[in-house]
């Protein structure tokens, strides 16, 4: 089951699907194009622990995390 | 006859090691209905999660964990909190300067240290680029 993690108020608020559902995969893409259009950054996270940002759906992506545009503080 | 009182003598502790199992399933119910869903508890759940075994191991022993910058090679040391605890480290373990940037949406403190990890171990130059800064040494 992929996950995608979105960042927020209440900690996080996380959307399983399973990639092997066409229909389910759609909604996963069209997510991400709306988190990453509002200015989050998507960081996937593979087996071995290694992370890297994409500004691409990845359909294969296991953990996806999204976390909000970073700012001066 | 000994073991009918000793029987009888052992029914309250019978009774109270019940009343105390119960409680503390009681108490372990609440922590997994309330404690634990609070957002700085589930934020500090994902951070451990997404931190590589030496850095979730500092963390939890220091309370900080260090990354080091894919641009420059620099370390950085992230405190808990939501600003101003990023600092650059010297070789001599020393902080050196005092980063801020932080995520533009209210967090709390976990999900802001991972973003900052995140951010100085693949966009370090980009992160630091819209970071205000501060000398401390």
């Amino acid at each position: 089951m992929a996950t995608q993690i979105v960042m927020d108020h209440t900690g996080d608020t996380r959307h399983y699907f399973n990639a092997d559902d066409a229909e389910a995969l759609i909604k996963a893409e069209e997510r991400f194009k709306a988190l990453t259009s509002a200015g989050f950054t998507a960081a996937v996270r593979d087996a071995a622990g290694d992370v890297t940002v994409t500004r691409s759906f990845d359909p294969g992506a296991e953990e996806t995390l999204f976390y909000p545009r970073l700012v001066g503080g | 006859m000994l073991a009918q009182q000793l029987v009888a003598a052992t029914r309250p502790l019978g009774r109270l090691l019940a009343e105390c199992a119960r409680r503390v399933q009681a108490l372990r119910e609440w922590y997994r209905t309330t404690a634990a869903a609070t957002p700085e508890a589930r934020a500090t759940t994902l951070l451990r999660e997404w931190l590589s075994p030496q850095q979730r191991a500092q963390f939890d022993a220091e309370g900080y964990f260090e990354v080091v910058g894919c641009d420059s090679g620099k370390r950085y040391r992230i405190h808990h909190g939501t600003s101003m605890n990023v600092h650059e480290m010297d070789d001599a373990g020393h902080s050196k300067v005092g980063w801020c940037f932080v995520p533009n949406r209210r967090l709390v403190a976990g999900d802001v240290m991972l973003a900052q990890k995140i951010a100085l171990e693949t966009c370090e130059n980009s992160a630091l680029a819209v970071a205000g800064f501060r000398q401390t040494k």
